[in-house]
Order: C-alpha cells, then structure tokens, then sequence
C-alpha cells in the first residue's frame, strides 16, 4: 500500500479578483521508502500539491479530488483529524530553516511539543525523546543545544532541528518542500545524505518538492514533472532526467546549467595567464583590501587582504559560501564601502583620493544587477522611470526626449517589448523584472557591471534567458562583468575567470576551466563534489566514490 | 555580567536624559510671558513690591544662575517650596504620587489584560463580526475625548442607573482610597478606555502578522491544535512589540489621570499640576515634570528590561 495516494486533486484559490486554478487533475503516489521528486518551476502547483497532503491549505482554497496518507483521507478531515495525523502519520520539512521556527522558544521544547502531540509521555522524558532525536540528526553536544535558541544555531543545525521535528514520531510520510534551497551547497549535501539515511532506517516515503534537478538526480527514484498546475509527466528518475518524453521537460532540462566535473581535456582551454596581463589596463582592482563591521571582541572580519582584478571585457565570477564575503567584495568594488585597509582602483583611479563629481562620474562607469529584482526596483516608478533614473542624476543636459531615446533603446537591448515602459515593476514577471535592473545599469553604458547573484530568485529558464542576455550585450558593448554567484554551473558557463572566497579571504583563484576542473585546494574540491549534477547516474557514481573517500 | 553593564549603562543614559528634560522644561516655564510674583501678591501689588518678591526668590538672577541653583538644591533632595500652597514640594509630591499610581497603574492593568486578549481575538477572527465591532468600539473609544468619555460614564453609571459614585475615593492614604473600590471603578475605566482601544490594535496587528509566519505552519504541521499554537507561539511573539510600546505610554497615561483626577474629583499629581499651572507655581511644576519624566524613563527601562527577559535575541544583539 502507498503512503500517500492522490487521486485527480484539483486545488483553486478564490481571491478577490476571481478563482485561480492552481493544481488540475493531478494523480500520485509514494510507496514506503521510496522518493517521489515533485519538480516544476515556480507557479506550477508543486507547493500547493505538497500542502494539500498536510491538509494546511489556506482558507481561500477548495480542494477536490482524493487524498489519502496511510490510508486516511485528508480532504474534508476536520482540524481534530488533522491535528492527530500531522507530525504523526505525516511531517513536512520547509523551506526556510531562518523562520521555520518559533524564535523565542528552546530548540528542545519545540521538538518536544511535537513528541508531547502524540505521545502520552511526561515533559521531562520528552526533553530526553529531544535530545535523542537532535542526536541522531547529528547536531553535536544536544544536550547542550536543546536549550538553544533558534537564533543560536547556523541555518543547517536549524534544519537538522526541524528534521528532527518531522521524523520525531516516526512518520511513515516525509514531505520536504525545497528543503535546501536556502542553504550553501556543502551544508545541501549533508542534509540531503541526513534525510536519505533517515528514510532508508525507517522506510519513511518522501514527496520532495524542488525545482533543483541536481537534488532529484541525487536523491529520488521517481518523479513527477508539473507544469501549470497538472503533472505532464511521471517516471523512474533515470527515465526522466535521461529520456524525457515530455517537451517541456525536455525544455526544462536543456536551460539546467550543468556543472562539468571530472579530468579537463586540455589545459588553458579558457582564459590566460594572468600573471601576463598588464594590471594597469584592469577595470577594476582590489589590492590587500580589509573590511571589519563592529567593534572590540564583537568584530567581524568580513573581508582580509583580498585582491581581485577584473580586466576590460572579461568576466571574473565571485563564488563561495554564504558569508564567504563575496558580497561584501562587490559592494567595495561598488564604492559603497569603504574597506579599512588596502586600496580599490576603478578604471585606474584610486577611489579613496577622488571626491564630489569627479567620485560620481567614476561611479557612473559602473552598472549593478542585484539578487532580488522586486526589492532592488523602486515600486512607485514606472519601468521606463527606473530605467531612466541614471541619466537624470549622471546626464543632466539630457532632454526629455533624448531621454527617452535611450531608454527606449536599452529596454530593447534586454529584449523587453516597449509597450513595458508604463507598467510598475510589480506588474512584470520576475525575469522581466530583472531585465529591467539589467537595462537601469547598463543605460550609462557602463565599462563594468557588478552582477550580485542576479539569477537566484528566477527560474532555471529564466534564469538562462536573463544570462544569454547579460552575455550577448557584453560581447556587444564590451563591458567586463564581475558575476557573483554562489552557483558554480553557471559561473562555470559564465566567467572567464573564478576567484574562490572562503571566510573572507582568497583560496584560490584562476581561469575557470583550470580551477574548477583541477581545484587546488581542499575547500574548493569540497564545494565542487557537494553540487549535485543532473544526472542519476554520474551522480550516483560521484556519490559513492566520495562516501569511499571519506571512509578512506 | 553583561546584564549588570547593560544596566548599568541603561541607567545613566536614563540619567542624563532626566537632566535633559529638567533643562528643556527649566528654559520654557521662564521663558513664559507673566510669572508668578503678580498672580501670589495680587492685581494690588505695586512694581516695588513685585521686584521685591522676585529678588527674594531669587527671579531676578540670569537663568543659567537660577538653573544651577535648582539643581543644587534638587541634588540635595529639595524640590522647593510652593509659592502657592506654602509646603515643601517634595512632600505635595509624596502625598499625590502614590494615589495618581493607583489610578494609572490600574488603568493600565485593566486595559493590558482586557486589549490583549481582545486584540488576539480579533487577529484570529480577522474580517468576521467580531473584528469589524471591536475595530469600529476602538475608533470610537480612541477618538472620544477623556473628559467626554468621562462625563457619559457619570451621566450612565451614576444619575441613570446609579451603579457607581462619580466622586472618587477621597481619603489622604492609600488604605483610604482602597477602603472605596467601587468608587475607583468610574475614574479606572475611563482612564483604561484609550489604551484598551490602542493596545487591542496593536495586539491585532502584532498577532497578525505572527499568524502569518513559518514557524506556525511548522507547529502546526507537528500536530499541535489551533490554540496551542496560539498560546505557546503566537501569544509570546506577538506581545513583544506591545511591551516596548508601553513604555512611550507613561506619560499618555499621566495625561490622562490630569483629566480623570479633574472629573472625578480625586487630589492627585494630575490636579496638582493643573492648579500649579494656573499660578505658574515653577517649583511645584518643575517637580511635577520631573516626577513624570522619571516614571516615563522607567518605563521605558522596565520595558526594555521585560523585552530582553521574553527575547532572547535582544540581549544577544546589544550587549
């Protein structure tokens, strides 16, 4: 018998502007310790699928169709049923282990409440069950850590917490919804190997919900592609990521960025030496440069000697873990910051002797692309306002006309249709958004672009669209590119150079074939094998060939 | 040890911000156009006279002069002596205070456990019945002027139905004014009625958007039933934000009890302050100013003290 049986679900929103269909006709199941991979890109109801099997809907859904874990069914259960079946008989690991959860109690007590829900046991032997369960989630010291604070703990120990939350009644369901999302890729793989090792203990099924097909090819048997609220296609993982049969999971596949992993073919394939360059041409150049927020025993040192060159027309990718202090590197590139030690140079000036208008019209030589385009766009400005703001700070003798010229030329540039032009950022889709970032820092036809992870919060194909953009104008107008991103693929397709930060400094740096292909170092060796690939099979392979490494 | 220097250093800020306030309200009541000399000798009083009374109370020195002589004899405990009343305004103050505390603390406490409970309600039930008539009771609780709220009640509760007195307890001591509870009733309510209404939409809006938060959905999903999430998450994160609000609402509430203490017939700090103001008696109204600015450091200091025991966070960030 399955775990988790859905039959012809069909899940619509009724908002104030109407209904939204969000899940059609879908139809799945999970057998005992088995994974079913729910992929789709954001919008495709995968979430809402996920949701529907804990029963926590919001108010404004109806659900039709049959769904029914471990043989209960969960459409129509009143709050009673679900209460007894929630953290029981199913579990649900999120997404975002900073606010999953509740920031003024003890780890333990919130892991406790869970045992205490179904358990008939006294608080002090569900302190233990707690203790035990953080134990086997492998967070060192638990009797210690019990009485942490979520705050307290880095974002892997607070999802190993709240793993230990789901599995602390031994549910025969697990629903992860993108459960590594949030989180660097070393600590991705540490979960992943906790929950795989978790289900194959206690035969616990998994829906994992996710958009990363690297995660699917590393951690499920099946899956089930969706696409605009229906499932349009089901199969073994191998068959799936292999031999799609479906178009758009064909299409889906192809706009993966595709870490190359293994023995390079030929040395020197991209980039030169850079010893050769003469750094006196550079774009861009940190030399030994410090910066530390804070003060006394509380200073963080979030950036120590680093040096960083970007030369005309090329691009260096910045990669490296969170906190690894890539973004801080760019926005010291930026002129935003200004380091405590060391020198920037831009364009051959040096930024701290240069003040007033000769400061700023430097700084207009450089355009900026930031992660989240809905924060970064003012959203009371129409699109063509955002767009048209650098030429009203930097171009003043522009008229209103000239203005509008070139606005409406750079819109075009990003591909974006010129009927756009009136809308409000809120109005366009996230790659139309970031497009139009895109359009605002390159209006002044910048010599450098500081792109700070400009592709996360979008879709794998958008994400693709809005990189061939970035790539086609850089050959166009020739401008160089400093790319920070903490997902090597697309570094890897992207940078003619990398430069691998790691707790503030430089571990290693070097033409991106080169570095990433032969790493140098330990810790660029760890980042590159804990990205999973694509691909069942290499990564099945990759897999055991570290676990015999480590065991070795 | 953090604890100790975070109060210790919480406490002279406190300080220095009392000093501040002395300073600021020591300027404006000298800056007044008029002074006292005329309203305590009379409309008969001739120029001589006058500059006579001021020589003696010392008036006639440059202000600097006069401020530092205040604060001298402030340090030493002595707030002056009242042109008016012909007492020490340290003991006026002694008299009043603990009765105005009385009134304001329980006002306080009725409206803190009536508004939070109903301003959870009202989250929980956002957009049915219930919230649109405690939404709309609020507006016209928040926007009914004190001395009218304070009328209606006595018009209601004493003429019509003649539940309750409209004079307040009378007595000098404390044991006297709780000897009288029922005639506490009028003068509490009417001074709880504005923070009910302010306190119960700050509560909404903090449960609110608590209500809305992943950790819910994770308690949730662990099998914990509506309520118990409620109390054991939401309750807790919801009242964090509330209390660093009361503290800015120290000197609100002594603004209230200046008009409940007039309605109601009740000597208190509120009456003193009134009266005094009417004479420009400046040594009883620069100890009243400073006696609620303590209270309101206080309570700015307790609540911050309250927010770093409930918020873990808190101490992590400032110490």
């Amino acid at each position: 018998m399955s775990v988790l049986e859905i039959e012809d679900l069909g899940v619509t929103f009724s908002t104030d502007t109407g209904d939204v269909p969000a899940v059609r006709d879908v139809s799945l199941y999970v057998r005992p310790g088995e994974t079913l991979a729910l992929v789709g890109e954001s919008g495709s109801g995968k979430s809402t699928v996920a949701l529907a099997a804990m029963g926590l809907l919001p108010g404004n859904a109806r659900v039709s169709g049959r769904i029914s874990v471990d043989g209960t069914p969960i459409v129509g259960a009143d709050n009673r049923e679900l209460s007894g079946l929630r953290g029981r008989t199913v579990s649900m690991v999120f997404q975002e282990p900073a606010t999953a959860l509740d920031p003024l109690t003890r780890v333990g007590a919130q892991i406790a409440e869970v045992v205490r829900n179904h358990r008939q046991v006294s608080r002090a032997e569900a302190a233990r069950v707690a203790v035990d369960l953080l134990r086997r989630v492998g967070i060192p010291e638990p009797e210690h850590r019990a009485s942490a604070f979520p705050f307290q703990l880095s974002g892997g120990q607070r999802q190993r917490v709240v793993i230990a939350m789901a599995i602390a009644n031994s549910p025969g369901l697990l629903i992860a919804d993108e459960p590594t999302t949030a989180l660097d890729v070393t600590v991705q793989a540490e979960i992943l190997d906790l929950l795989r090792a978790l289900a194959a203990d206690s035969g616990t099924g998994v829906l994992l919900v996710t958009h990363n097909m690297g995660v699917v090819a590393d951690f499920a048997d099946r899956v089930a592609v969706m696409l605009e609220g229906e499932v349009v296609e089901t199969g073994t993982v191998e068959d799936v990521l292999l031999r799609p049969s479906h178009e758009y999971t064909r299409r889906l596949l192809a706009a993966v960025p595709r870490l190359a992993v293994g023995e390079p073919q030929a040395a020197g394939t991209a980039g030169e030496d850079p010893e050769e360059r003469d750094s006196s041409a550079s774009v861009v150049e940190l030399r030994d440069v410090s910066v530390h927020f804070g003060r006394g025993r509380r200073t963080v040192r979030a950036l120590q000697n680093v040096s960083l060159t970007v030369r005309p027309g090329e691009t260096v990718g910045l990669v490296g873990e969170s906190g690894s202090g890539k973004s801080t590197a760019a926005r010291v590139a930026l002129g935003l910051l200004h380091p405590d030690a060391g020198s920037v140079a831009l364009f051959g000036n040096d930024l701290a002797r240069t003040r007033g208008r000769a400061r700023r019209s430097l700084l207009s030589g450089v355009g900026v692309v930031l992660q989240d385009p809905v924060a970064s766009l003012d959203a009371r400005m129409s699109v063509a306002e955002c767009v048209a703001e650098p030429l009203r700070v930097h171009r003043r003798g522009m008229t209103a006309a000239q203005r509008r010229a070139r606005v409406a030329e750079v819109l075009e540039l990003v591909r974006l249709p010129g009927e756009l032009a009136g809308r409000g950022p809120r109005e366009l889709s996230g790659g139309q958004r970031q497009r139009v970032s895109l359009a605002r820092a390159l209006v002044l036809e910048p010599r450098l672009l500081v792109a700070d992870e400009p592709t996360s919060a979008l879709d794998v194909s958008v994400q693709r669209t809005v990189l061939e953009v970035i790539a086609e104008l850089q050959g166009e107008l020739g401008f160089a590119c400093l790319f920070v991103s903490h997902d090597l693929a697309v570094v890897q397709e992207f940078a003619q150079r990398v430069v691998v930060m790691r707790a503030g400094s430089v571990e290693e740096e070097g033409p991106t074939m080169t570095t990433l292909l032969r790493p140098e170092t330990e810790y660029t060796r760890r980042l590159i094998a804990a990205v999973p690939v694509p691909d069942p099979v290499l990564q099945r392979r990759r897999r055991a060939s570290l676990g015999l490494e480590a065991t070795a | 040890m953090d604890t100790a220097l975070y109060l210790t250093r919480r406490l002279l800020q406190s300080l220095a911000v009392v000093l501040i306030v002395t300073v600021v309200v020591f300027c404006l009541l000298h800056a007044l156009p008029g002074g006292p000399a005329r309203g305590i000798l009379g409309p008969q009083a001739t120029n001589e006279q006058i500059a006579a009374f001021n020589h003696e109370q010392g008036l006639d020195r440059p202000l600097p002069v006069q401020y530092v002589y205040y604060l001298h004899t402030l340090l030493q405990g002595d707030l002056g002596t009242s042109y008016t009343l012909n007492e020490a305004v340290s003991r006026l103050i002694e008299q009043r205070l603990p009765k105005t505390l009385v009134l304001t603390v329980l006002s306080a406490l009725v409206g803190l456990v009536l508004a939070i409970p109903l301003g959870m309600w009202q989250a929980v039930r956002r957009n049915k019945p219930v919230d649109y008539v405690v939404t709309t009771l609020s507006f016209i609780a928040y926007s009914t002027p004190v001395y009218f709220l304070g009328l209606l009640l006595i018009l209601v509760f004493t003429q019509t139905l003649r539940w309750f007195p409209s004079q307040a307890p009378q007595g000098d001591t404390l044991s006297q004014v709780f000897s009288d509870p029922v005639a506490l009733v009028l003068p509490v309510v009417t001074g709880a009625a504005s923070m009910i209404a302010v306190f119960s939409r700050y509560m909404r809006a903090s449960t609110l958007d608590n209500l809305a938060e992943d950790y819910v959905r994770t308690a949730r999903s662990g099998g914990s039933r509506p309520f118990a999430v409620l109390w054991r998450h939401v309750f807790r994160n919801s009242l964090t934000p509330v209390i660093a609000m009361l503290g800015y609402y120290v000197p609100v509430l002594f603004g209230g009890a200046l008009v409940v203490e007039q309605l109601f017939n009740y000597p208190g700090m509120g009456l003193l302050f009134w009266s005094a103001a009417q004479s420009s008696d400046y040594p009883v109204l620069l100890g009243c100013v400073l006696v609620i600015s303590v209270a309101t450091v206080i309570g700015t200091l307790l609540a911050d003290i309250v927010q770093r025991i409930v918020d873990p966070r808190v101490k992590a960030e400032r110490t």
